[in-house]
């Protein structure tokens, strides 16, 4: 049950981080991961809490007006040329890709620098 | 590596496993966390900081949260002196109910602000000279020709010499701290989508930025004053033949001020054969094309036909089937997204109350109606620039110019063009004589003088027109309107009607405006501005209703001022006349309907000469009975109008061989360097033997009937070529022309192109050339008891792409219908299921 709780609040962490700026995402997940929070697989947990915590802003947003966020990919796609589809994917792969490389970084530097207690070393 | 695991695990934990991780994977994470935060930050190749552009919460996926007015909202403005109510009908049209005038545009200046702030920006900066900060070093030699051609100087020599208690100080004042307060109560959600591509923010909003639009758009319509294409015209063929193929006076008189004829009058004369190239026009012709590269400007484009023109007519109560006056307007400008106009609605109480279109970054209404009067534009197309050839002091780094025997100080700007983060990109002195800004070309200085440059209070007089309580009022309002020169129509609710060509002409010592001038003498300059009462001008005609599109205003019979050279070929104006004389009891259904009118005049005057001449061929004769059953329309389905095009973009290079500059005699693919107006060809037709129609690159001696056959072998080619056999599918109008309405930042995703489109060149819904051009802005008013209006734009109101209302009119204006345009008195007179949105707008504390 903490495990979800722990959970929830990242995800929570992580969608309010946004809120300030996409560079949030690093540093939420650099601080999860360095203080090696006592969960299994952390940086996976991170990962995963980053792309739903932008989820839920697109589902805001879809909540909101699912013809407009329809439009913006269709928009930005077409400006970018890529698929729709495919932009969409990308914004998610961002926030994990960064959440995974910030946690992964910070979690095996505390666990470098940190004094041997085998209760500080998780694996990710 | 896995020491044991603790006997103390929490039990939530069950798969706990305790690990130090390995080294190679802490390179990894570094190294990818290190680009993607480059990346995000920074960008990399043509790809944009992706964190800023991905991010959900502010960037591009939070479009979606602005895309749409909410339901209610509330904006501060410092300065307001009471509340404005904003209410937004389900158009997207701003309803604004202001206690003042200031305040309404105040309020104007938020809400334009709030749907085109970018659009406002740029176009800004097209005239400023200051496009490279924001879109970087590709717009620097567009930002040196602004600043070379004075721009800059010209309107901060216009803000210091502005009386700050003048009308259009107090407006421009009161529109920049609307807009400026929009920008301040910007969310993150509100960025529009160009500045995030871009990695701009919006700049503050002056008063002066109002002075840069209507620069901009004066150079919009300052078309070529022909000068060039008749000295291009005189190094080939000599001058008497030069004025002939660019003449002063329209060969088809049908002008704007009735001449008292039901018909159109047809002055055609003899064309003089082609005489020996003069080479001292070759030389100037030079100079001239590289004047004009020199200050950025265009020279209309050969083919381009009259892309930038409009049409307005006024019907008075006794030829209308309600017996009130009707007006129209459809101005033809470059057809953008987002469109060149917004639509709006200004109440104030005991002021204007106004409705129609501004230009995004303008007070007040540009075209439109009141409860009283209703006008609309065509330019002019009036030759107001000149060039004069100065003395200069110093040839490489002149300090003064020489005038009447005595040496002048040149003014002197440094003009430092910058790029988004304020590195500078290039550096120029830019002088100035009394005239106006000084060119090096060809090895001569020469100066150019420009009315726009003159008007002392730019935009004023259309804030005059807002107030209007009649035509008289209307006439009046606008009489010391400057530039560019404007063929005004106005009609109100009491049946009048009235028509002028209002701007500033100048007055010439040779009475002529096409030739290069002595600067070194002040005789050679301007001596004054023609008076009002030479303008052109009509009210109340016996006729019944007034017309213009663009063509030459006043028969030079009537008034022989010189107003400028080779008009656009009047066919829009002979189509509306033609219409506008077969209907005693228009409508306005009939107005729309004339609007859209798919008919040529120029097919009509043409046509039967491709037919004469295809008689003795029996190879055409397929080509020829289309033409003979084309019904000279533009239609989306028809296949006359593909076969006639082709055959007249033929016939053009044909017969203006003597045009094609001699080193280029050779080459099948030239075009002429200056193509003389279609009026001028039919004015040849006339003449069946002339020396003219023989093609000297041939060693035959042609005659008229062989080079429209030959032009029509050629179009005939050219469309089964493109377009498949005669009786495929292939031959439809809609296939061999599209409207194109591009972005700002002409970006195909957010443009909308290839659109089928009815109307062609030189049709009252024209479409010419690339399709970029047409009708920017259609307009029905009934001037009865209540005033009623008509009204479409391609595009929406919304700048926004991702918004529904970026796009919405554009099924409309295609299908050329017209939305009914709602003009309430009190905010609870806008029917509650049509109101969208409201805005409070409230003072600052």
């Amino acid at each position: 049950m903490r495990a979800v709780v722990a959970f929830l609040l990242l995800v929570a962490a992580f969608a309010l981080a946004s809120w300030l700026g996409w560079w949030g995402v690093p540093l939420v997940a650099g601080l999860w991961g360095a203080l090696r929070p006592g969960v299994a697989k952390p940086i996976r947990a991170a990962v995963l809490a980053a792309l739903l915590g932008w989820l839920l802003w697109l589902l805001f947003d879809a909540v909101g007006n699912p013809a407009a966020l329809a439009r913006v990919a269709v928009r930005l796609a077409a400006v970018l040329q890529l698929p729709a589809l495919l932009l969409l994917l990308l914004t998610l792969l961002w926030p994990a890709l960064l959440a995974w490389s910030a946690a992964a970084l910070a979690c095996g530097l505390a666990g470098r620098l940190a004094p041997s207690d085998p209760r500080r070393h998780r694996s990710p | 590596m896995s020491p044991d695991l603790p006997t103390s695990r929490p039990p939530d934990f069950p798969s706990f496993r305790p690990t130090v991780l390995p080294s190679y994977r802490l390179v990894v994470a570094a190294i990818v966390l290190a680009a993607l935060l480059y990346v995000g930050f920074r960008g990399a190749g043509k790809v944009p900081p992706v964190g800023p552009l991905l991010d959900p919460a502010r960037g591009i996926w939070a479009l979606a949260r602005s895309a749409e007015l909410p339901a209610r909202s509330h904006g501060r403005i410092a300065g307001l002196s009471a509340g404005v109510d904003v209410l937004y009908d389900d158009r997207g049209v701003p309803h604004i109910f202001a206690a003042s005038e200031a305040d309404a545009w105040r309020a104007q200046g938020y809400v334009v602000a709030r749907d085109r702030l970018f659009q406002m920006e740029l176009q800004t900066r097209a005239a400023s000279g200051t496009l490279s900060e924001l879109l970087g070093p590709r717009a620097v030699e567009a930002d040196r020709a602004d600043r070379r051609r004075g721009f800059p100087w010209a309107a901060e020599r216009g803000m210091v010499a502005l009386d700050s208690g003048s009308l259009i100080a107090r407006a421009a004042t009161a529109y920049a701290e609307g807009v400026n307060a929009w920008i301040d109560a910007m969310g993150p959600a509100d960025l529009p989508l160009e500045y995030r591509l871009l990695r701009a923010r919006p700049a503050r909003w002056h008063p002066i930025d109002t002075f840069y639009l209507f620069l901009q758009m004066a150079y919009t319509l300052a078309w070529d004053d022909e000068t060039l294409a008749k000295l291009q015209a005189r190094a080939l063929v000599g001058s008497a033949a030069a004025d002939a193929l660019f003449p002063r006076n329209s060969p088809i008189q049908e002008p704007i001020q009735p001449n008292g004829q039901t018909a159109p009058r047809y002055d055609f004369v003899a064309l003089p054969p082609p005489g020996p190239p003069d080479s001292v026009a070759l030389v100037a012709s030079r100079d001239r094309a590289e004047l004009d590269l020199a200050l950025g400007w265009s020279p209309r484009r050969p083919g381009d036909g009259d892309a930038i023109g409009s049409n307005n007519w006024v019907v008075g109560p006794r030829r209308t089937a309600a017996g009130y006056a009707l007006l129209a307007g459809d101005p033809h400008l470059e057809l953008s997204l987002p469109s060149v106009w917004y639509e709006l609605h200004l109440h104030v109480a005991g002021g204007p109350d106004v409705a129609g279109v501004t230009f995004p970054g303008s007070p007040g209404v540009i075209i439109g109606f009141n409860r009283q009067v209703a006008w609309s534009f065509t330019n002019t197309g009036a030759d107001v620039r000149d060039y004069y050839q100065e003395t200069v002091d110093d040839e490489a780094h002149p300090a003064r110019y020489r005038l009447d025997g005595a040496w002048k100080p040149l003014e002197t700007r440094v003009e430092v063009v910058h790029g988004p983060r304020g590195v500078v990109l290039a550096t120029d002195t830019v002088r100035f004589t009394h005239r106006g800004p000084l060119a090096r070309v060809g090895g001569r200085w020469l100066s150019m003088r420009w009315t726009p440059f003159e008007a002392a209070r730019p935009g004023e007089d259309f804030l005059r027109l807002d107030r209007a309580g009649s035509v008289t009022e209307w006439l009046d309002g606008w009489k010391e309107y400057v530039a560019a020169a404007q063929n005004g129509v106005a009609a109100d609710r009491s049946g009048a009607i009235a028509i002028r060509s209002t701007g500033k002409y100048p007055v010439r010592p040779g009475g002529r405006g096409d030739l290069l001038q002595d600067g070194s003498t002040s005789a050679a300059d301007w001596s004054g501005f023609l008076p009002l009462a030479q303008y052109p001008y009509a009210r109340d005609p016996a006729q019944g209703y007034l017309a213009s599109a663009n063509q030459q205003p006043v028969d030079p019979r009537a008034n022989p001022q010189y107003f400028g050279v080779n008009w656009y070929s009047p066919w829009r104006a002979l189509r509306i006349n033609r219409l506008l004389r077969a209907d005693s009891a228009v409508t306005p259904a009939a107005m729309r309907g004339f609007q859209t009118d798919p008919k040529s005049e120029r097919a009509a005057a043409f046509v039967p000469l491709f037919l004469a001449a295809a008689r003795a061929d029996s190879s055409l004769q397929p080509a020829a009975a289309l033409l003979a059953e084309w019904d000279r329309g533009y239609t989306r389905e028809n296949r006359g109008a593909v076969l006639f095009e082709a055959a007249m973009s033929e016939l053009a290079g044909l017969v203006w061989d003597e045009l094609l500059p001699r080193e280029e005699l050779a080459d099948t693919a030239a075009r002429p360097a200056a193509i003389p107006e279609d009026a001028v060809l039919l004015e040849l037709a006339a003449d069946s033997g002339s020396v003219w129609w023989d093609d000297h690159r041939t060693a035959a001696v042609e005659r008229r009937d062989q080079l429209l056959a030959q032009a029509l072998r050629r179009g005939l080619a050219r469309v089964l070529r493109e377009h498949g056999p005669l009786d495929g599918s292939g031959w439809r109008w809609e296939n061999a022309h599209h409207a194109n309405l591009f972005h700002l930042l002409r970006i195909p995703g957010l443009s909308a192109l290839e659109l089928p489109v009815q109307g062609g060149t030189s049709t009252l819904s024209p479409s010419p050339g690339r399709g970029t051009h047409g009708p920017s802005w259609r307009m029905v008013v009934e001037l009865g008891p209540e005033v009623r209006a008509w009204a479409i734009y391609p595009g929406g109101q919304s700048g926004n792409p991702v918004s529904a209302r970026y796009l919405d009119r554009l099924p409309r204006w295609l299908a050329g219908t017209l939305d009914t345009l709602l003009f309430p008195s009190r905010p609870e007179e806008l029917p509650a299921g049509r109101v969208r949105a409201r805005l409070s707008l409230s003072r600052e504390r």
